[in-house]
Parts: C-alpha cells; structure tokens; sequence
C-alpha cells in the first residue's frame, strides 16, 4: 500500500457517453507508436460486450484465499479490434475515385462496436447506461503481482500503477493479472503500457486529461486521506461511490455514484407502468457490490431532500458548479516530494485545482 | 511384492538417471571462433532441456498448451580460440515463430545461454533459474523477433506519430516510411545479470560484448552464441558451466514458459580442466532413489511441494516435478540441508499472499521450509537420488 492514494469518482448519472474522455485520452496518449489500438480510457455501454470484448470473463485478479487467478490475453483481431486506417494518399491524385479509398484492413471489430444497444425490448423495457473506464490503480493490483521482473510498481507519493519500462521484457502476465484487462501489450516496443492517471499533468496542477475535458463534469479526482476532498466525501463520509467488481479483489482506487435515475417501464400498449424502473438493480449489485443498495437509498433520500429543503451538500458536490470544486491535486505535497526525491520541482500551470491536505491556497471562485 | 515393486521402482530409476548426468562438451581450439568453416571441426553432444516447472503462471491459454511438457534433445557444440568463446544449439522445432509487431497475443522462437558469474567452485554453482543471491549469472537472449523499437523512440518523437498524422504525401510520405523502418531494431539479442529470479537486468552499456544468431530450417532451429570468454562479468576457463533454455513460440514460450538444460560443462580445448566440476557435472549421484522417496514421503516434502506430477499443485514450495533435469545434485542437497541458502525472490509474494514461502528477516530472506540438517548423510544421499529422477520424459 502506498503512503498516500489519489483517485477518481465517477457519477454515472451524469455521463452521456459523449467519449470527449477517450479522446482526451488518446490524442494525449494513445495515438502512436503501438498504442492505436490502446483505450487506456474508454466509455463501454453496459450491458454490452465491452472492451476488450468480455473482458469480465477473462481472469486475473484474486480469490476469496488471495491467489492470483489465472488470466487470458486478448487477441488484437478478435477482442479489441485492429484499428483502422485510410489510404488518404489515393484521393491525392487529382482523380477523386471513391473506389480507390478503403480502410487498410476490413473492420470486423473494435472498442464500442455495440454502442448503444444494451439489452431489452424496445419500447418496453430497453435499457442501457454508460460505464466510462480506466485504470484503477488498484491498492492490489492483479498485474504488479503476476509480474515476474518487477518492472510493474505502485507509487508510494499517491499510488499511481506504472510500468518500468527498462524492466518490463513483454511476458504479458500482467494482462492475464488485470481483471479489468486496463494494461495493454504494445507490439511495436514489445512492453506492456497502461494509463498513467495523467501524472505528469497532476504533479502540475491540472487534472488528468479525461477529468478534465469531461463534459458531463462526471469525474472528481483527489486524495483518499484528504477529508476535504471530493472524493473522500463520495467514498467515505457518504458511501456513495463504489468500486467497479471488487470482488476481484484488487481494491480499486476508481469509483461510481450508480446510475439511480432511469426511466419507468412501459407495457404492452405504451403505457407508463408506473414505479417501475428500466434498470434493474441486480446488474447493479453485480458490478458495484452489495453496498449499491445503500448508496441508492442515500443518493434517493439526499435527492428528496434537496427538493424539500435546498440543502443537501452531497448534491452539490455532484451537481459540480465550478470546475475548480471538482479537483483537489495538493501541489504543495507534489512539490514536497520532488524536493525530498531531489527532482525538478515544477510550478503550477494552472492554479485553478491545487488545493488539497498539504496546499492551503488555491481554488479561485 | 514388496521386494518386487522395489526393484523395478530402482531399475526404473537407474534406467531414467542414466539420462541425467550430461556429457562434457569440449570447446574445440580454433584459430577464430567467428570463422564459419571452423565449425567443421566441432565435437556435437546431446544434451536434454527440461521444461521449466518449479512455479507456474497466470496465463491460462498458455498453461494449458504447456501442461504435460516433455524434454527436448538439443545438440551442442562449442569452440574457443582463446579469446571467445563460440556455442552452436540445434533443436527440433515444427514452427518458426516469429513475434509481429502487430499482434497482442504471439510469441516468438528463442534461446539463451547462461554463464555463471566468475567463479571456480564446482559447487554451489548459481541456482539454475537466473542465479541467487551472491551467486551471479549472465545470460545471453536471442529472441526470433523481427522488429521492435524503442519506447523513446530513440529520443526521436516525431518519428513516433502516425504516418497519416505527419500531413505529407508522396515522396515526403515514403521518406518517413523509411526513416521509421530504419529506427526499428531488427535484432533482439540481449545480455542480462541476474542474481535470482526476478533480479534479471539488461546490460545496457554496451560492456557485454556478444553476436548470437537463429537461423530456420526444416529441422527446426540452428543458433549460434559468441562471446569474450572474460570481460567486465565472467572470466572463463578450464572448465566452463553453461545453460541453454529455449523457447518455442507457438505454445507461447515465454520467460519460464521453456525448455532448459542442468548445467553442462564444457572443457576449453587446450586448458587444464577443472576435474571437480567436471565430475559434479557428469556423474549421476549416489544414493538409493527407492528409498529417497520414501524418505521423502515420510518427511512430508509434498505438504509444500508438488514432488511428482500426479502431486496436488501448492503455492508454497516450487513444484519439484522437473527439478532432476536442471537442477545439480549439489543444489538439491544444499536446499535440503539449509533451505534459506538459496530463496529466490521468486514470484511475487502478493500472488499468493496467504503462502509465504519466505519472511525478511534482517533484510535477508528466511526459507519457510523446514530445515532438514538433522537427516543422516545416507537418507539425504537417497532423497537427492530420488529428486534427480524426477524429470519430464522426452518427447
């Protein structure tokens, strides 16, 4: 465990699925160098064959005795799909011909393939959310520990799962490790490559990229042990937001407000069938435990009760009026550290998030 | 019946332990080890390469195309000119397997040669997987991977981005094509030390000088090694303990996901020989297997260790089931008689947090086996006996 744990929540009543995170992500990230095929963030419907394809029957984390399970890699072609290109080149030429501009390989699959369909029958009973993913830094994490070369290692300033890569020798253990299969192998460096929560931009005072581009201003970011953090009011102090499959028993470090709001089932004639509720509760407590029934009571009750009285401060920390109420990245603590590791301290590029245990400033309203 | 099933279970034995020392090769004198035509006069043994069994990973898919593993016979031969040392492998192998750069999920052909770390004692020599504390090994790889670049990019970003990102076309296009094709490093041949399992780094100064080769044929594979024999990390002669390992891509080898040979001596042609070694190498040990393994029963190796195949699987010891193909007797008896002189840092302890296979204890790490000094000389003789017959058969 490391000293300090940074983490995300993520309220999965806001997010619309728009995928401004996953391409924050990748245009910073991923749109190189072996990586193309990576979504170190990615936005899957749920239910739905998700990314990679069924990822949650592909092993790896822990069983109740804590041994690793075993795990297996996915194939490029057939479960995260090759991404595709175009011979731009073709349209070049002067002739415009249609017939000559074609992807370089014929898709048969990739990353939201079944965006959007979920599961039931329209219009009666249909229904799907939004479950937005990225690494989640786990306090146990199934690929550190199904490494043999110690190349994977967990911060010890805030927990941030990296991979060395001077160690890694490209096994891809890890990928068999990770339960949510968030480690990815990359083919043209022969290493394996995660997200990285965005380190370089939080020791800088700004969010991580799909934080911060976030339209939906679903994600909040902070430290655990920082009680005036987002987040730690969220996990802690509400017990509103969950871990996705803790059962896997890798104790994740990203978590969700469920997705309370959906709309009332209709009957055979199009009728509302009133107090009834699309999304049923089960796949909820599949994902987020059993622990999601008491978060939905106490979203419900705080809901109810900022209608009758206007005051509930839990709405407010999810309704997120200002983008600077969101993040608290502790850019004194950071600036700590590299002092004492003897790096390069660096200043705040932006002065909007740096609040936290450690950094009294900060915060403009 | 007893009696019976006694004498066939020790002439069963006999028969396999016949297999199990392996031949001195002797490193024939040329005037240049890298002149092809020398290798002419090169004195090929066999030598067998177990498949490595001691601990097991979390890949399923490739669990299930290694379970069962046999041996394989490889043929080796060395030669020395006095100032390297030249290997030559061949084994068998249906497939030539090449790592893509385009896929996520395959595996290339390999092989690597170990050398221990300076050193003339025949014994303890380092513990076969990758060395033990203050026992180093160098390892030299050589993997059938066509291309891989660097994760900087070799410090050349630009390079990095894709072609349809650079905004050029045409000749422009093709130049970047190439200039990228020219920064791919289009051999895999790696030097490593390493004091352990899990300790092994890659020399990456340039201080490990070494040229190793795989070329394919229907036969299978026909790999060559040359190296100093001394430089900055091993100083060979006399008498020079190697190991090969190799790997076979299309059942996703891997790592420990191989085949690897006991140490096997080979003498320098023209030097004195280093006889104790030589004998700890090629001679089977003493000791009555019959009666080791029913020591070992009586001693309660299997409530840790899985000693035979038709053994439960266990986390807590390394599974013995091939440890009479790579293992030296000398290792075998050492791990008996003081089981914290080699613990290896070994799989991550947090795969399996509830079966600590060693404390730290005073920054050392402490064997959670128990200590079996109080065997007499003869039950440990016939436990080693009975631990070298265990081994994989050959496919």
């Amino acid at each position: 465990m490391s000293k300090r744990q940074l983490a995300m929540v993520m309220d999965l009543n806001k997010c619309i699925g728009c995928q401004t995170c996953t391409v924050a992500c990748k245009t910073q990230w991923t749109n190189r160098n072996g990586r193309e095929y990576m979504y170190w963030n990615n936005v899957e419907t749920y239910p739905g064959t998700g990314y990679p394809k069924n990822w949650m029957e592909l092993g790896g984390g822990f069983d109740a005795a804590g041994d690793l399970q075993p795990g297996v890699i996915p194939n490029l072609e057939a479960d995260y799909g090759v991404p595709w290109d175009y011979n731009y080149e073709s349209l070049m030429g002067g002739q415009a011909d249609s017939n000559n501009f074609h992807p370089h390989v014929s898709p048969t699959w990739g990353p939201n393939w079944d965006e959007d369909e979920g599961t039931g029958v329209f219009p009666q009973d249909n229904y799907f959310f939004y479950l937005p993913r990225i690494c989640n830094h786990c306090t146990n994490p199934g690929c550190l520990s199904a490494c043999p070369r110690d190349a994977i290692f967990k911060r010890e300033e805030d927990g941030v799962v990296l991979v060395d890569l001077d160690r890694c020798q490209g096994y891809r253990y890890c990928i068999a490790g990770c339960p949510y299969k968030k480690i990815y192998f990359n083919p043209k460096i022969s290493k394996s490559e995660k997200c990285i929560l965005c380190f370089p931009r939080i020791e800088q005072g700004l969010p991580p990229a799909c934080a911060q581009q976030c339209v939906g201003r679903i994600r909040f970011v902070g430290f655990l042990d920082d009680e005036e953090s987002q987040v730690y009011k969220l996990v802690h102090k509400y017990k509103v937001a969950l871990g996705l499959r803790s059962d896997y028993g890798t104790q994740p470090n990203v978590y969700y407000i469920p997705p309370t709001e959906s709309p009332a089932k209709f009957d055979a004639e199009g009728k509302i069938i009133e107090g009834s509720t699309r999304l049923p509760v089960e796949e909820l407590e599949k994902l987020f435990g059993p622990a999601v029934h008491d978060a939905i009571k106490t979203l419900k009750a705080e809901m109810q009760k900022r209608k009758e009285t206007g005051v509930s401060e839990l709405m407010d920390l999810l309704i997120a009026y200002q983008h600077s109420d969101m993040f608290r990245l502790d850019n004194n603590y950071y600036q700590q550290v590299a002092k004492e590791n003897k790096r390069n301290p660096l200043a705040p590029v932006d002065t909007r998030y740096i609040a936290g245990k450690f950094t009294k400033a900060g915060g403009h309203h | 019946m007893k009696k019976l099933l006694t004498t066939i279970l020790s002439l069963g034995v006999a028969a396999s332990a016949a297999l199990a020392a392996e031949p001195a090769i002797t490193a024939v004198k040329v005037a240049n080890v890298n002149d092809a035509a020398a290798w002419s006069k090169a004195k090929f043994q066999t030598i067998t390469l177990y498949p490595q069994t001691a601990i097991e990973f979390n890949d399923k898919k490739a669990n299930e195309l290694t379970a069962n593993a046999k041996a394989k016979k490889a043929e080796v031969a060395a030669l020395h000119d006095g100032k390297n040392i030249a290997l030559m492998v061949k084994w068998a192998d249906k497939t030539r397997d090449l790592q893509q750069c385009t896929s996520s999920d395959n595996y290339s052909d390999g092989f690597a040669v170990q050398f221990a770390g300076a050193t003339k004692k025949a014994q303890p020599l380092p513990y076969i997987g990758m060395g033990s504390n203050g026992r180093p090994v160098v390892v030299h790889l050589q993997k059938a991977t066509p291309k891989v670049y660097e994760p900087n990019g070799n410090k050349n970003v630009a390079y990095q981005i894709n072609r349809q990102q650079t905004g050029v076309f045409g000749k422009e296009l093709a130049d970047f094509d190439a200039k990228v094709a020219s920064l791919a490093n289009t051999d895999y041949e790696k030097v490593f030390v390493g004091e352990g399992f899990r300790t092994l780094t890659e020399i990456k100064d340039g201080s490990a000088k070494s040229n190793a080769t795989m070329t394919f044929s229907p036969a299978g594979w026909n790999a060559t090694l040359v190296r100093p024999l001394k430089d900055a990390y091993v100083n060979l002669n006399g008498t020079v303990p190697v190991s090969v390992a190799v790997w076979d891509g299309s059942k996703m080898g891997r790592n420990g996901l191989k085949n690897l040979s006991a140490w096997v001596a080979i003498n320098l042609e023209g030097q004195k020989a280093n006889a104790a070694m030589v004998s700890e190498l090629t001679t089977d040990p003493k000791g009555d297997a019959a009666k080791g393994k029913e020591a070992a029963m009586m001693n309660g190796c299997n409530g840790c260790h899985q000693v035979e195949a038709t053994d439960p699987k266990s986390f807590m010891g390394p599974a013995l089931t091939n440890v009479g193909g790579y293992s030296t007797a000398a290792y075998l008896r050492e791990s008996i008689l003081n089981p914290s002189a080699v613990v290896v840092p070994g799989y991550n302890r947090n795969a399996h947090a509830n079966t600590p296979w060693y404390n730290i204890e005073n920054g050392k790490r402490v064997s959670t086996m128990t200590d079996y000094s109080f065997l007499d000389k003869e039950t440990v003789d016939n436990i080693v006996a009975y631990l070298k017959s265990l081994k994989a058969e050959v496919e």
